[in-house]
């Protein structure tokens, strides 16, 4: 497929994390700073080592229906899709302006107090150790470049690979739309 | 196209010429959507390998500006420039608008409601506030 390079927004507006998923929409500054900013409640606490490994046991199934990815699921987020090269951290320059939406956003004062997911995920084909240390790796690379080249604290970022654990569509694991990369609201932190 | 290339020239002139002159500042996704279009041949081709981040691409894209193309390394210079206009803007905002937040927007709690509230309130706020909102890209 050549149309892996088409840039896919897909603005996913709190916690309905199923249906409208890939539905592709104009996504603005704006939209992600209304999307993303709509928290409500106080944010659980975040352990990365576990989310990680929850994603590992879970294998596969609905994110909304495990204990702490469930808590996840239901804060503000969003999808964005990144186009990187094959196999690779390796962002393409096509998707740099996704990565500079975002970064506006991150620097709204509606956004900047609060805490941020980027939870990176693969493609099904290759194996499962790979998969995860590929979406591992992506999803860090994303915080680098939030935090250096756009400026934005890396103490208000959090990252986590779950590689193909939690596929948009079980049947075309190698579609482009599991190589999206979610951010997700995770609330105002007092660090402590 | 036309026009974004209008105000990085005009912003350029404007910096060289004494940096006085006031342009409007690029969003960070214009500025990279910008260094994309005009540097992304150049990228794939001189700096295959490298990540956006930690200032890879700009230090690659210098270090190659020999080879690049001539328009690429202009765009360079307009987006670091823009890009860190914006950011001085960001941050001096609390500061340059805490007397008209004072002023006009003290009973409202929460920093996006009361760049909102600013924003609606526009014309009785200072010349200062204003223009830094607006060089902040918030408007």
């Amino acid at each position: 497929m050549t149309k892996i390079s088409s840039l896919l927004l897909t603005l996913l507006v709190a916690a309905s994390m199923a249906p409208d998923f890939a539905a592709a929409q104009e996504v603005s500054e704006q939209r992600i700073v209304l999307g993303l900013g709509k928290l409500v409640g106080a944010a659980p606490l975040i352990d990365i080592a576990i989310l990680r490994q929850e994603a590992m046991d879970g294998g596969g199934v609905a994110m909304a229906s495990l204990p702490n990815w469930g808590k996840i699921a239901k804060l503000p987020q969003m999808v964005v899709e990144i186009d990187f090269e094959n196999d690779s951290v390796m962002i393409k320059p096509e998707s740099y302006r996704s990565l500079g939406l975002i970064a506006d956003a991150l620097h709204h004062p509606n956004l900047w107090a609060y805490k941020f997911l980027i939870v990176g995920h693969s493609s099904s084909t290759g194996s499962d150790k790979h998969n995860l240390e590929l979406s591992e790796k992506r999803a860090a690379a994303i915080g680098e470049i939030l935090s250096t080249t756009f400026a934005v604290d890396p103490e208000r970022l959090y990252a986590v690979g779950v590689g193909e654990y939690f596929p948009i569509d079980g049947s075309k694991g190698d579609s482009a739309s599991n190589r999206r990369v979610q951010l997700v609201n995770l609330g105002v932190f007092t660090t402590p | 196209m036309k026009t974004r290339r209008t105000i990085a020239t005009t912003l350029l002139i404007g910096l060289a010429l004494t940096g006085a002159t006031r342009a409007e500042t690029l969003s960070y996704a214009d500025a990279v959507t910008k260094l994309a279009q005009d540097c992304g041949a150049d990228i794939k081709k001189f700096c295959h390998g490298l990540n956006l981040g930690n200032g890879r691409i700009a230090d690659c894209l210098q270090k190659n500006a020999a080879k690049i193309s001539p328009v690429c390394v202009g765009t360079i210079t307009t987006v670091l420039t823009s890009i860190s206009q914006r950011e001085q803007a960001q941050a001096a905002y609390a500061g340059v608008c805490k007397h008209d937040i004072a002023q006009l927007c003290s009973s409202v709690k929460g920093d996006g409601y009361r760049l909102a509230c600013l924003i609606k309130a526009e014309k009785r706020v200072g010349k200062a506030c204003n223009q830094a909102i607006t060089d902040a890209g918030w408007r």
